[in-house]
């Protein structure tokens, strides 16, 4: 009898700690949307051409910047991590090396974003001169991007069973062929929901591009070489700097657009990796 | 791209040649004062034992003996395990696959492997199939059919999968995911097929069908097959090896090797006698 109270008690105790952290998520979300989400999906706002002095500006370069980055960025990141992922998963044999690896690749990812940022300024910015841009911006985020989109595509390798490689390996396949044709189409369904999410933080980064990829744009950016303005650096710069009047509006519509974005990317890796688990049969 | 009468003459040819090495060594493969070691632990002593053609060895023993490990040496699967050593030969066609001039890739084709859980990849029942041919270097649509359907009709699957090619290999039940692998494990062309207690999941029906198919593909194929299961032995195979871990900690050996009449009606070892009347394992 009193075990059951105690249990229904524990029970109902660890369903508020869930639900809290359920109700912050709507809280944000909500007092965002409800500031923001009328402004965000009026046509001249987010298909606008910003201001710099007068009101009623719009924001669409600043959401072009932010996709062509999240595109540039993956482009440069993803080969690497991949490829690191498949050493550490597939060929490493567990010995100092990889160890070290891991290590560096876990202190990279514990690296405050605004180092990451002095670093792109330093090197991609002035060094190779290429001033404030996307590139610039794509080359510092893949840095930041590395080691997370490593670490998830390496768990997603190793979560194949070791049955599958056997299997391959014994029909004389070789080490390679094993890992283009089963490992990884195994856990393609893992490595692209690590991809995408990534495209969410992506977007949602901006103290690593304030000192590479620029505050604001009034054109949209079409030569990688160009100087940008993603939208969550925008959000940042509009708060603290900019001169026109209605900056809360366009903070509160492009804070609310953002977060559609991000929502939209999330949802697609979800479903992508659901798609593809049924597809294999694995679900 | 070979057509199919060269690949056909190519097997003729290939017949003839162990034809010619039967004649010769009369065994498919020779296993000489085999050792092996995980890291410094060993695991098998000093094991010696010949394999005739298109025969059934069994090898049985107590769980932890070293069965899998000797099976697993002659495709040379223990290489990926880090730190494994072996010591002696074992020679396929009188030739030994532990030679660094030995290719892993080509002696895995040749040794075709069938493992103790079903393990069809996560892809269709033809793409599973499909897919040694296809490392291989097979790319002809209307071969691979061919070699498909072959496979599947030797591993005693196609009627129950003909209209089911496209369909993922994960929906089939776990009998038919084992005569799956064994069809994959067929369309390499192997010579020899080893199987690591292909019916250990199996219930006794699924099982039944394996056993019919391996004393089937015996008139083709030479095949080494490690089982827990006693009956099961007596009941397929030509040759029994009984190994065992006699203490703890000490490398597993093999205590009689003969026919499987004579283990099972009487056995020249004492041990094998107690293991096999179900005193101890």
């Amino acid at each position: 009898m009193k075990a059951t109270r105690v249990d229904r008690i524990a029970t109902f105790f660890f369903w508020i700690l869930g639900m809290i952290s359920v109700g912050i998520l709507f809280i944000i979300v909500g007092e965002i949307f409800a500031r923001g989400l009328f402004i965000a999906l009026k046509p001249s706002f987010f298909l606008g051409k910003p201001e710099a002095m007068k009101e009623g500006g719009g924001i669409l370069p600043m959401i072009v910047s932010s996709i062509y980055l999240a595109v540039l960025t993956l482009l440069i990141s993803l080969p690497l991590s991949l490829g690191a992922a498949i050493y550490l998963a597939e060929y490493s044999r567990g010995g100092k090396i990889t160890r070290f690896i891991r290590f560096c690749a876990d202190s990279l990812s514990s690296l405050p974003s605004i180092v990451f940022g002095l670093f792109g300024l330093a090197i991609f910015v002035v060094r190779l001169g290429w001033g404030y841009c996307l590139i610039s911006g794509a080359f510092t985020l893949a840095l930041l991007n590395l080691p997370t989109l490593m670490r998830s595509a390496e768990e997603s390798l190793k979560s194949v069973p070791k049955t599958y490689r056997e299997a391959s390996l014994s029909l004389g396949a070789s080490r390679w062929t094993t890992v283009r044709q089963v490992v990884v189409p195994s856990s393609l369904p893992g490595i692209i929901t690590g991809t995408v999410l990534s495209i969410g933080r992506i977007m949602g980064e901006s103290a690593a591009l304030i000192f590479t990829t620029g505050t604001f744009i009034r054109k949209i950016p079409l030569n990688p070489f160009q100087t940008a303005a993603p939208l969550a650096v925008n959000i940042w710069y509009t708060q603290s700097e900019a001169l026109v009047p209605d900056y809360r509006n366009i903070v509160n519509g492009g804070a609310a657009f953002l977060l559609l974005m991000v929502l939209v990317v999330n949802l697609v890796a979800r479903y992508i990796g659901k798609f593809y688990r049924r597809r294999k049969g694995l679900s | 791209m070979k057509s199919n009468l060269e690949v056909e003459n190519l097997i003729v040819e290939k017949d003839k040649e162990v034809g010619k090495e039967m004649a010769k060594l009369g065994n498919k493969i020779e296993i000489r004062d085999l050792s092996m070691y995980y890291d410094s632990f060993k695991v098998l002593e000093n094991i010696t034992m010949s394999i005739p053609c298109r025969s059934i060895v069994a090898l049985i023993g107590p769980s932890g003996c070293g069965k899998s490990s000797l099976l697993r040496c002659i495709n040379r699967m223990n290489d990926l395990i880090p730190n494994s050593k072996v010591e002696g030969e074992i020679l396929l066609d009188g030739e030994n696959i532990y030679n660094p001039s030995c290719e892993v890739i080509e002696l895995r084709r040749r040794v075709g492997m069938v493992f103790q859980k079903p393990n069809p990849f996560p892809k269709s029942v033809y793409d599973n199939v499909s897919f040694g041919p296809q490392v291989m270097g097979i790319d002809n649509k209307k071969e691979m059919d061919e070699i498909v359907e072959a496979s599947l009709k030797k591993a005693a699957l196609w009627d129950e999968v003909k209209d089911k090619l496209r369909t993922s290999a994960l929906s089939l039940s776990g009998g038919q995911q084992q005569r799956l692998c064994i069809a994959r494990a067929l369309a390499v062309q192997p010579e020899v097929i080893l199987f690591d207690e292909p019916c250990s999941a199996l219930d006794p029906v699924a099982t039944q069908k394996i056993e019919d198919l391996l004393i089937e593909l015996k008139e083709n194929y030479t095949i080494v097959i490690v089982t827990h299961n006693m009956q099961q032995a007596a009941r397929i195979s030509d040759i029994t090896a009984f190994l065992l871990m006699e203490v703890q900690g000490e490398p597993g050996r093999l205590i009689e090797y003969s026919d499987t009449n004579k283990i099972f009606t009487n056995p020249s070892d004492y041990r094998t006698e107690r293991y096999i009347t179900g005193r101890f394992g």
